[in-house]
């Protein structure tokens, strides 16, 4: 009788037994950071966490950025979809899942690690992480190949399985694992650092319920996910109120399209007129898609730290199985990350022409994901560089985009210090430097983008990138101008210059420069309104040349 | 006649303890004395609360200080306009920073501005590999032009950061020598004399966060020892550091940004040399003040250290790295002026808004209309409403009323309701944090003392320690100015922290074993510059050792004795014991050494506190009274209100029982019992909790 015993609760315990399911989340994340192999989960933080209910529910997380805290309800779901007999999920059990087609989300490089938590024999929750591994197999080193064609080419499928049963791990099933990645240490690592956090977290949140008992714990919860949804639906009053379409062209010529409505009590997002799945690796999930929205609504609306299963209630999103946003088995999603983003940057591209006070010109919007493969010429272990790229900001109707941060995918996500790549990868960074490319003018300007030299030391490196945003720059907002686009040259000994945005496999040898360019966010307003003492300053510090503040500014 | 004093500035009070100690009879006495701090020139609070205590100056032989005016210099951003020198293709580091942004789903997220703008950030070529070794020899003929510029622009102090000089100065130790003789009036720093590790953008902002705020710190520090010069003081001098050690003012002023922790950092030492006085090695240390509440764990009597420290970081902006050892803390908004207030939902929080002292807590009766902490703490009789501030304000009992009403009829609840849940939720707030130095790290709270001071400590702590497990709470007798009593147990201490990666195998031990042994050297050196001799320094050496591809390490204790294989072996299973125990796993791979952590200490003037003599007074004449006191979750109970200052060593008595003393209130709840030892500190046995 959760409703009977639930009266009972004083508001307080209900706070107290939030904050601690809060808590479990947060712990669970620094436990992953600290004890991860991968530089990718522990610097990038391509990781994220979180608490659900028994049925799967979010409760809370502990991310690192905000694409990843809407994926492991929907991965815990799966699993109790698939394990639905009686007795098949226990008490010491834990659960693994990388498929998107089976609750995984986005792409087999991203490893969930959920366990069921018990009071006595009743579930009452769970506990996951997922983390991004460096190689799970595949066609390529690191897995995500451009080149891919169907999800089989893209690494191991672990399809909602059972890793632990009841405390004892299953050695055929971390076999496998180890056997299918070009590095199983990073593998061991990645994994055990999963499964202690997860157990870590279980045992928090059954403290929890064993201190306060279980209709306490169950009513904390319900109230909990209300807060969310009527703090979602607070702030869904105080948006304009309407339906909103935006078709924008990406880099290959396709058009992506979006329908937004908003209502007082419901925002809905209708993607179904959108191109059919693509024949390569640029395919996303429905659950991806229903991420990249439930993103977009919590920084439309509340973007505070209170998120859970109530805030995403007010949601509706509607698709079309068998388009780039809902692709169907076996289409493959490795570099889903991208079409993710392109998603999101439409959706705030289309809301910010309706609201720009409260929304920024576009920014480089990019993950700009760049992998460098080969071998350390001083210790001849074999290295990889997994790392997305920081880029320029769009302005606001307040102030200059930022400059050199992460992609509004990412969030805690620290980039690489040269001295540590250095080390590790065995190459040079020659420089890292603002990009100072003219773009992004504006009454208030974008934020600048990087210039990011990797010198190779070795013969037989390779290089993998995937950005977008390389063609259409990003877009100014309210009369301000366009950013400017992300790119990578590869420069060679011998001068030649090669530029790309997609590629796999890309030879490279001792002396040539990978030169990663990212983009100067959009400006945002007239630049000839730009005030005086703040070009004065752009001048002084070399964001504006004189040139251009003649031209584009109309004189100091 | 010895007489060793401490004086702490703290943000609305000086402190000072002394302790004086007749040689002929041994006899000691402790003298405690407070005085107003006075910014913007805090030398005269230092020399006021010296005069109100009585010292004579000319007879100190050794002074211990403590000064936030680093902190205040970064936090307010009133230190000297800096230039950068740095590497070529590196001048935008300190503005790139690390491209984080934890308030992710704010697309507003403003980036932490850089301390130098980018026309002070200039570029020499040269580089150094992560080796060591010299790859492009150094070019200084630009530096004429840099620095005509930077004086030009007004800059006052340089700051030097290259590429890689952890593992190898001489670049640096170049520049900087060039930029004294071409410019022998500013102040100048290079990275490598405040640390020796990797990670180009931490050691460039905490460079340049040192620059900024030397020429404040140097100012300061050369007004306070001339006025203390002039009073005729003429004994040893010592500045508090945040690494729990003092250190001598020369060293302190060439590398201010080492002092950026020294207030907490004392407090904590203060716990940990308190904990060796009573035989506590195993500690909790908590601290709440007016507005924060900060907790560290010492284990066998050592304090943590960490060089991963952020000021201004919080779960919405990013904040400034200073690579120093530092205390490793955590620091809450919580504190007896943490403001509770309703969000739109209705739903309370406390903190970590704080009413400051202006206009501080509703009974203040300064105008302050929101409920604090301390009101609450009024409200259910926990703190005497007729001996608030030690008697020193009245409390505004219907301003307290009125502030709770403000909460509670939006609620629908009673006035005392509310103050139960504004505690609940601050003790909740506390022993998260708490939980965070603790559980979080592989600890069991119920295996250490929790020893609480600061003006809220002893109000809180009972609560606490039941609520994580914790057996027993000492309250110190000097809680009050428990900071200053932490320097003057203090030891001239520095830490040496230094990147170099080596496989950790008995085959490489002699490459960890040489750098140790260099960094010893170094150590040496310092000390003898000031007359220590390498007899009266001790070491503790620790290795920061992870399994291999990782990036985050253990420090893991080193033998003494030579790095044979059987040492190398040794320490790896000690490895292993540490780092399962923090991350619940071990692995069967190998072993990297990325660094060393080398504590060095030297005996600068401790004094071991002698036990107390009592009167023979009794318990009874101790009782100031009884009042109701609400205890939020045991509800209210008739509690005896004890005189604090009155107890003597051997008394006992038992909870419900509040103690009262002029600048701390200590409350003890039923079924708990209080012993005072023989130093006059309140031991409070906490009833032993299930689970």
């Amino acid at each position: 009788m959760p409703d009977a015993a639930g009266a009972a609760i004083d508001p307080f315990t209900v706070e107290i037994i939030q904050s601690a399911l809060q808590a479990a989340s947060d712990e669970m994340f620094a436990a992953m950071r600290k004890t991860a192999m991968s530089a990718i989960i522990y610097e990038v933080l391509d990781m994220g966490t979180g608490v659900t209910d028994a049925a799967g529910e979010l409760v809370s997380s502990g991310a690192g950025i905000p694409a990843f805290v809407g994926v492991l309800d929907k991965a815990v779901k799966c699993i109790l979809a698939h394990h639905a007999a009686a007795g098949a999920i226990a008490p010491g059990d834990v659960f693994a899942t990388n498929d998107p087609y089976y609750g995984g989300v986005t792409h087999l490089n991203d490893v969930v690690v959920a366990m069921p938590v018990f009071a006595g024999s009743e579930l009452i929750g769970w506990t996951a992480v997922i983390a991004h591994w460096n190689d799970v197999g595949g066609m390529v080193p690191g897995s995500m190949s451009t080149d891919a064609k169907e999800i089989f080419q893209e690494g191991l499928r672990l399809p909602a399985i059972k890793l632990i049963d009841a405390g004892t791990p299953i050695g055929a099933v971390f076999d496998i694992l180890y056997a299918n990645s070009r590095l199983p240490d990073y593998v061991r690592g990645d994994l055990w650092a999963s499964v202690a956090a997860v157990r870590l977290g279980a045992r928090r949140v059954a403290e929890v319920a064993a201190k306060y008992g279980t209709a306490a714990f169950a009513e904390a919860v319900r109230r909990f996910m209300d807060y969310g949804e009527q703090l979602t639906r607070q702030a869904l009053a105080s948006l304009p109120h309407g339906r909103f379409t935006l078709a924008e062209e990406q880099d290959d010529g396709r058009r992506y399209q979006v329908t937004v409505e908003i209502a007082a009590d419901r925002l809905t997002l209708d993607l179904r007129d959108n191109p059919d799945q693509d024949a390569g690796p640029s395919n996303i999930s429905f659950d991806g898609a229903l991420v990249v929205c439930q993103m977009a609504l919590k920084s439309l609306t509340e973007a505070g730290t209170v998120c859970n299963a109530g805030s995403f209630r007010p949601l509706a999103v509607l698709s079309r199985p068998g388009s780039i946003f809902h692709a169907q088995p076996p289409a493959a999603l490795g570099f889903y990350y991208e079409t993710e983003i392109r998603l999101y940057d439409l959706i705030w591209r289309c809301l910010a022409q309706v609201m720009p006070q409260r929304l920024a010109a576009g920014h480089f919007a990019s993950i700009c994901g760049t992998v460098i493969g080969g071998r350390h010429p001083d210790t001849g272990r074999h290295f990889t560089i997994v790392e997305p790229q920081i880029g320029g900001w769009g302005a606001t109707h307040a102030a200059d985009g930022i400059s050199a941060n992460f992609s509004a995918f990412h969030g805690e996500t620290f980039n690489c210090p040269a001295e540590i790549s250095e080390a590790r990868n065995g190459l040079f960074v020659d420089r890292i430097m603002l990009n100072d490319a003219p773009g992004g003018a504006g009454r208030f300007r974008g934020g600048r983008g990087i210039v990011l030299d990797y010198r190779v030391r070795a013969d037989g490196n390779f290089l993998t990138c995937g950005y977008t945003r390389s063609r259409v720059p990003p877009w100014g907002l309210a009369g301000g101008q366009d950013g400017t686009p992300n790119y990578i040259e590869v420069r060679r000994q011998d001068g030649r210059v090669e530029r790309h945005a997609f590629a796999t496999g890309v030879r490279l040898d001792g002396g040539d420069v990978v030169r990663v360019v990212t983009g100067n966010g959009g400006g945002y307003g007239d630049p000839r309104q730009r005030p005086r003492d703040l070009l004065a300053a752009d001048l002084r510090d070399g964001y504006v040349t004189e040139a251009e503040a003649r031209d584009i500014y109309g004189g100091p | 006649m010895t007489i060793r004093v401490a004086t702490d500035v703290g943000g609305t009070f000086t402190d000072l303890v002394s302790l004086v100690v007749d040689p002929a009879t041994g006899t000691q006495s402790v003298r405690i004395a407070k005085a107003d701090t006075t910014p913007p020139e805090f030398e005269r609070g230092v020399m006021t609360v010296l005069g109100k205590a009585g010292i004579p100056l000319d007879r100190v032989d050794f002074l211990a200080h403590g000064t936030t005016v680093v902190i205040n210099a970064l936090t307010e951003r009133k230190g000297a306009r800096v230039g950068l020198i740095t590497t070529e293709g590196f001048r935008d580091v300190l503005e790139i920073a690390r491209g984080n942004r934890p308030d992710f789903f704010n697309l507003h997220y403003r980036k932490p501005p850089p301390f130098v703008p980018r026309h002070l950030r200039r570029e020499l070529a040269g580089r150094i590999s992560f080796k060591g070794e010299e790859l492009t020899p150094l070019d200084l003929s630009p530096l004429p032009g840099i620095l005509a510029e930077f004086r030009a622009a007004g800059v006052q102090a340089v700051a030097i950061c290259f590429l890689h000089a952890y593992a190898e100065p001489a670049h640096e130790a170049r520049a900087v020598a060039a930029v004294r003789a071409l410019w022998p009036e500013a102040s100048v720093v290079a990275s490598h004399q405040i640390t020796r590790e990797w990670r180009e953008y931490e050691r460039t902002n905490t460079t340049v966060l040192s620059a900024y705020v030397q020429p404040a710190a140097a100012r300061y520090l050369g007004r306070l020892k001339s006025g203390l010069t002039e009073a005729g003081f003429g004994g040893r001098f010592y500045v508090m550091q945040s690494n729990c050690g003092v250190e001598t003012l020369e060293a302190v002023a060439e590398t201010p940004i080492t002092m950026v922790e020294s207030g907490p950092a004392s407090g904590v030492w203060g716990a940990a040399a308190l904990g060796r006085l009573i035989g506590e090695a195993n500690v909790l240390a908590l601290d709440i003040g007016g507005t924060t509440a900060k907790c560290a764990l010492i284990e066998n009597g050592q304090v943590k250290l960490s060089s991963d420290y952020w000021i201004e970081r919080t779960r919405v902006t990013s904040g400034y790295p200073i690579m120093v050892p530092v205390i490793d803390l955590v620091e809450i908004g919580n504190g007896g002026g943490s403001i509770a207030w309703l969000d739109a939902l209705n739903k309370l929080h406390v903190g970590p808004q704080s009413a400051g002292a202006m206009p501080g807590p509703a009974a203040y009766g300064r105008g302050g209309s929101d409920a604090t902490t301390t009101d609450a703490n009024l409200a259910l009789g926990r703190i005497n409403p007729d001996y608030f501030c030690g008697g020193e304000i009245v409390a505004d009992m219907p301003a307290v009323g009125r502030a709770l009403d403000a909460l509670a009829t939006p609620l629908g609840m009673t006035r005392t309701e509310v103050a139960r849940g504004i505690l609940r939720i601050a003790n909740n707030n506390m022993v998260n944090a708490l939980k965070l130095v603790s559980l979080n790290r592989g600890y069991d709270p119920r295996d250490f003392t929790m020893i609480a001071f600061g003006g809220g400590g002893g109000m809180h702590a009972a609560a606490l320690a039941a609520e994580l497990g914790v057996r027993k709470v000492v309250i110190p007798a000097a809680a009050s100015v428990f900071c200053a009593w932490g320097m003057l147990m203090s030891d001239l201490r520095r830490d040496y922290v230094v990147t170099r990666v080596a496989d950790f195998t008995a085959e490489k031990a002699d490459d960890v074993a040489a750098l140790i042994a260099e960094t010893q050297q170094r150590a040496h050196a310092m000390f003898a510059a000031e007359g220590i001799a390498p007899s009266q320094v001790r070491f503790d050496v620790y290795g920061r050792l992870r399994y291999q591809n990782q990036e985050h390490s253990v420090e893991v204790p080193m033998p003494a004795g030579p790095l044979d294989a059987a040492a190398v072996a040794d320490t790896t299973a000690r490895f292993h014991d540490i780092y399962q125990r923090h991350y619940t796993y071990r692995l069967d791979v190998p072993v990297e050494f990325v660094g060393l952590h080398l504590v060095a200490a030297a005996e600068v003037g401790k004094l071991a506190p002698s036990p107390l003599r009592p009167t023979g007074r009794t318990l009874a004449a101790t009782v100031k009274g009884h009042r109701s006191v609400d205890y939020a979750l045991e509800g209210a109970h008739d509690a005896a209100i004890y005189d604090g200052d009155m107890l003597e060593p051997g008394m006992r008595f038992m909870g419900p029982a509040v103690i009262e003393q002029p600048g701390a209130t200590t409350v003890v709840h039923p079924g708990q019992q209080v012993t005072v030892d023989d130093f006059g500190n309140f031991h409070i046995q906490i009833a032993a909790t299930e689970g």
